[in-house]
């Protein structure tokens, strides 16, 4: 298996999304991944790495990433000035908030995002499309409901609490009250900590066992 | 430009090493590398013309020391010809300082190189001056750049099997660590460890098979496969490199060909790795050590999401019982954080009952502290020192309770010990048995340092044991 420790990738692209919000598409490199796996990754010469989930499916012939910019960030405010052809310091690919595959065409998926939380569920829909799955978006507002379009029919849900646009008005864990879950279902949570931790308490009350929670912090 | 050599009647060297095993079997193979060069090795630094460290990067402590050493050592500079060395455990953040205070930083996995970096500051030791390239022009300025630049540039792990050929000088002659795998790859949000060791690698088992053959074969009774994560051993290659659990059972099966008695141990798994098979394997080979040591640093779900632990207390206890099931005697340890970042008193109650639940027989509990380059560096330790304290204690008393339970069922049986040296005060014995109880012995007699024997337990406390050799006449005069 080819290893693939701090390599420079060249950046084809940055698409904004939002102000605040941008995918940074880099060339592959090669590079082989799990779709739901991250990248530790900075600027070319910087000291400083944040981890960050891949974005693009694993067929692709590029890398992305979702960034959020953070005030005070030492990382994703510099990323966000980047130009195609500028480089970009990776590692990885790291991580385990995977599917197993022997699983892909007989479970049912439930997906719970928040804010960018979104991306390696994102990778997991581009890589795999007949996935029987339901996605859970937990946004502000409505301009955060990064790329929809990009997940088949009826699977992507926006819980947006701060405007009136959107599939469902209010939080994540008001969706998931008002549609409870089946406990056989595998349930995937990925973004903010509080977020996660109520969200795990209702699937709790709902008998969703803990061995089909699984969890990816972003701090 | 050519400098006057340095030519040192007696070259002596001195290593500081700081932080955990893995660091100690560092030493041990970067040892040889320098004597190789006709250094020889002083317990005082002060006597030596090279000095080095084996950084940790765990805790702040470990990296103050580092600062504080290279200060003085680079007071002594002014007065006398002096070179340091920095390698181990070193963030990227501390490696830019290291450059500029130390003569010569590198990865663990270089270490081969050391000798040639020691050589281009114009040192010449009895084996250059051997091969005649004391006549190159040795001390250069310039080169001395490109060496630092170098370092700044060398990235982790990428000669790790460079290292590995090297054979150590074991600093015990019955217990010995052999380092099976390197990094890691799990990114628990309180360690640094994935920065400072760099990704999982594994060591080519055929090489660990040999050494530990050959550790058999001079009749060490110890022997600790080594790990950042040592369970995930193979996974980094797999297809080209045989499992976890089938490197410790063909350990075992060299074990049982060989008819000799020792204990093989590993450490520290993690409990995501941490399968069926490995336990069934340790269950099957006598010489597979019956002592598990697991982390689970907390014993609440979600403090274990905070940390990125990447496993539930579902899974480990599903783990626990198998344990429990198929090696009833095996004794079992583990880690605890205390005091992590958010941890609630309820959250803490739910470690108390798995303390309970689980009862270990050790548990090697710390108070949460910020440790540099970790992910929860970057939060609010909030808190409160004195909290942490109080439940450390709380935490302690629950274990001691456990523990000196196990310990009472071991009083008026007989184990077998391996005599590991003298007390520290007094004249009697101290050895640990199978499992890693600590166990006093009340003899006296030199010559048992080294070997297993029959202790019967007279009495215990919450962390040991005590008890006499039985057949005490014959095993003195033996």
């Amino acid at each position: 298996m080819e290893t693939i420790t701090n390599s420079i990738y060249k950046i084809q692209q940055v698409r904004h999304l939002t102000d605040s919000t941008y995918v940074i598409r880099m060339d592959r490199g090669g590079m082989k991944f799990i779709a739901g796996q991250n990248l530790n990754l900075g600027i070319s010469g910087d000291v400083e790495k944040r981890d960050y989930s891949i974005y693009s499916g694993e067929k692709d012939d590029y890398l992305e990433v979702l960034v959020k910019e953070v005030e005070e960030g030492l990382v994703s405010k510099q990323m966000k000035l980047l130009q195609p052809g500028d480089k970009l310091e990776v590692d990885g690919p790291f991580g385990f908030f995977t599917l197993k595959s022997e699983e892909l065409d007989s479970k049912k998926y439930l997906f719970i995002a928040s804010g960018t939380g979104i991306a390696p569920f994102h990778s997991i829909a581009q890589t795999y499309p007949n996935l029987n799955f339901k996605l859970i978006h937990g946004v502000r507002y409505a301009d955060e409901t990064y790329e929809k379009k990009h997940y088949p029919s009826g699977r992507y849900v926006s819980c947006v609490t701060s405007d009136d646009e959107g599939g469902f008005k209010g939080r994540v864990t008001d969706y998931l009250k008002a549609n409870p879950v089946d406990k056989d279902t595998l349930c995937y949570l990925c973004g903010n900590v509080n977020m996660i931790y109520d969200a795990f308490d209702v699937l709790k009350e709902q008998g969703v066992p803990s061995g089909n929670l699984h969890a990816e912090v972003y701090f | 430009m050519k400098t006057k050599l340095t030519i040192e009647k007696t070259m002596k060297y001195h290593i500081l090493t700081l932080g955990c095993q893995m660091n100690m079997s560092d030493t041990e193979r970067t040892k040889p590398v320098i004597e190789q060069m006709g250094y020889e090795w002083t317990d005082d630094e002060n006597e030596a013309s090279l000095v080095g460290i084996l950084a940790c990067s765990v805790r702040q402590r470990a990296i103050d020391k580092v600062y504080s050493r290279i200060h003085k050592w680079n007071k002594r500079k002014n007065k006398e010809n002096l070179l340091t060395f920095v390698t181990g455990c070193i963030l990227p953040s501390d490696k830019d300082r290291f450059l500029k205070l130390f003569d010569i930083v590198f990865p663990m996995s270089e270490l081969q190189e050391l000798p040639e970096m020691i050589k281009q500051y114009g040192i010449v030791t009895p084996l250059s001056l051997k091969s005649g390239q004391n006549d190159e022009p040795i001390y250069q300025n310039t080169r001395i750049k490109e060496l630092k630049e170098k370092a700044s540039e060398l990235k982790l792990n990428e000669h790790m099997s460079d290292f590995w050929h090297i054979n150590p000088h074991y600093e015990s002659d019955f217990e010995a660590f052999v380092p099976i795998q390197n990094g890691c790859d799990k990114f628990c949000t309180f360690c640094a460890v994935p920065y400072t060791r760099g990704r999982e690698v594994s060591r080519p088992s055929k090489e660990i098979l040999e050494e530990v053959q050959n550790l058999i074969d001079k009749e060490y009774k110890t022997i600790t496969l080594l790990g950042q994560n040592v369970n995930s051993y193979g996974l980094d290659k797999k297809g080209e490199e045989i499992s976890f659990p089938e490197l410790l059972r063909q350990i075992g099966e060299m074990g049982k060909k060989s008819g000799k008695e020792f204990w093989v141990y590993f450490t520290s798994p993690h409990p995501r790795d941490m399968t069926d098979e490995v336990i069934e394997v340790i269950a099957t080979y006598p010489n597979l050590g019956k002592q598990i040591h697991l982390p689970i640093q907390s014993g609440d779900d979600k403090v274990l999401i905070r940390m990125n632990r990447k496993h539930s207390v579902e899974k480990y206890r599903e783990i626990e019982k198998t344990i429990r099931r198929l090696i009833p005697q095996a004794t079992l340890f583990t880690d605890i954080i205390v005091g992590f970042t958010g941890e609630t008193d309820v959250q803490f109650e739910s470690t108390r009952v798995i303390m309970e639940e689980f009862r270990y027989n050790m548990a090697y509990i710390a108070q949460y502290s910020q440790r540099p380059g970790a992910v929860s560096s970057r939060w609010v330790d909030d808190v409160p020192k004195q909290v942490k304290k109080e439940r450390y204690h709380t935490l302690t008393q629950d274990l001691m309770k456990t523990s000196l339970e196990h310990n009472n069922k071991m009083v008026g049986r007989t184990f077998r010990v391996l005599v590991r040296g003298k007390e520290r005060k007094g004249d009697n014995l101290s050895g640990l048995t199978e499992g890693k109880i600590n166990v006093r012995i009340y003899a006296s007699d030199d010559l048992l340092i080294g070997k297993i024997v029959d202790v019967k337990i007279k009495s215990a406390t919450e962390f040991s044991v005590a008890g006499e050799p039985v057949k005490k006449v014959e095993l003195q005069s033996a």
